[in-house]
């Protein structure tokens, strides 16, 4: 089961990153994080019904003064493509992109999304970065947040399921 | 009803709200009626609800319109799911429903046969969901919806645009435009204009983003 002080530390690298509006749709690795955005007061969690329209939501909210975040599943970048390519990088918004690697190494859920994660990503041109030690997530999360907007394109952090 | 008809009623009526408007005819009826930094054009079919709801979020003093089309809502149902989620109350949805793909060719779309849009919107939970059929019955429903809390959603039945007449042709419309903006620019002009709307600063640069502590 997903941990919850994992849970923790990457909300709490979030909003030390500034970030304040966070869509996401869970998937069972991202339990806590998702259970933990809905406890906040802090941070504007918007729950979706697919990941596509995340990416929308994210643009709005960016135009507005807003730091942005999305929290999802592998499969849900794939659901995404189109907004990625269409939107957030045609109208170049920063955005942070936390998904869940599911089929990583050793990992037998989703073995062809962990096949297509890092070339998906390599194809839309969106730098990503692996987060898989707890500690290292202000590093990773808050180096993300600044790439995003130096770059203006969304950047993407992998969440490894056993960090969580 | 044409659509352009409904779309000088609105253009008159929204003053300077900021816009999201989908691609294609849509875009350019729009932009001829309308013209402004305030519009920001969608190339992504069916996002425009989305990012309208991202604006809404983010600016929520200030009524947020999003003008639709058929084939582009049917494709981020999700959308509206979400929207009758969140409950925006400064979200104004207009849908102008001609039946077909009218972008690509005219091929009918969904609620050309079985599906109802007003009826998709009142599902997903939008309450104040409309379908109009007139330009009278669109601009007073429209009047209700900017002067009361939403979301609202509104379809508008419309004809399909004609090519020719006294409707800007899109290739006239969309030389402009591509003169005049491309998405980038777009992005930046719609900031801008937000942050005179606001009389505050929202475009953040690199510079401030602080690095991070640990």
């Amino acid at each position: 089961m997903p941990n919850s002080d994992s849970a923790a530390s990457i909300l709490a690298a979030l909003k030390g990153a500034g970030v304040n509006i966070i869509a996401s749709l869970p998937d069972r690795g991202l339990l806590q994080v998702v259970e933990a955005l809905m406890q906040d007061n802090e941070i504007r969690h918007v729950p979706l019904s697919r990941e596509e329209e995340g990416i929308g939501i994210c643009t709005g909210a960016y135009l507005t003064g807003k730091r942005c975040a999305i929290v999802m599943q592998n499969g849900g970048l794939l659901n995404s493509c189109n907004a990625l390519a269409t939107t957030a990088i045609q109208f170049e918004i920063p955005m942070l992109l936390l998904v869940l690697y599911s089929g990583a190494l050793g990992d037998k859920a989703f073995p062809m999304l962990g096949q297509f994660t890092e070339p998906v990503l390599d194809g839309l041109g969106i730098p990503y970065h692996q987060l898989e030690r707890i500690e290292d997530a202000p590093a990773v999360i808050g180096g993300a947040l600044i790439q995003t907007y130096n770059v203006k394109k969304p950047v993407a952090v992998l969440l490894h399921k056993g960090m969580l | 009803m044409q659509r352009i008809d409904c779309m000088r009623r609105a253009a008159a009526m929204i003053g300077d709200s900021p816009c999201v408007v989908t691609m294609g005819q849509n875009w350019a009826e729009w932009d001829s009626v309308r013209p402004s930094d305030g519009n920001l054009q969608v190339r992504t079919l069916g996002l425009c609800s989305s990012i309208g709801l991202g604006l809404a979020l983010g600016l929520q003093d200030r009524k947020i319109v999003v003008l639709d089309g058929d084939g582009a809502v049917l494709m981020n149902l999700n959308g509206l799911v979400t929207i009758g989620s969140e409950q925006p109350k400064n979200l104004v949805h207009l849908v102008f429903d001609n039946k077909i793909y009218e972008a690509s060719g005219g091929t009918p779309t969904a609620t050309a046969l079985n599906a109802n849009l007003r009826d998709l919107a009142l599902g997903a939970g939008i309450r104040s969901s409309h379908e109009v059929g007139d330009v009278e019955a669109f601009g007073e429903t429209l009047k209700d919806a900017l002067a009361t809390d939403g979301p609202h959603f509104i379809t508008a039945i419309v004809e399909p645009s004609p090519e020719q007449g006294g409707h800007p042709r899109i290739d006239d419309v969309e030389k402009r435009n591509r003169i005049r903006i491309d998405e980038v620019e777009n992005r930046y002009r719609f900031i801008r204009y937000l942050e005179g709307l606001e009389g505050r600063h929202l475009l953040e640069y690199p510079a401030d983003i602080q690095p991070p502590t640990s």
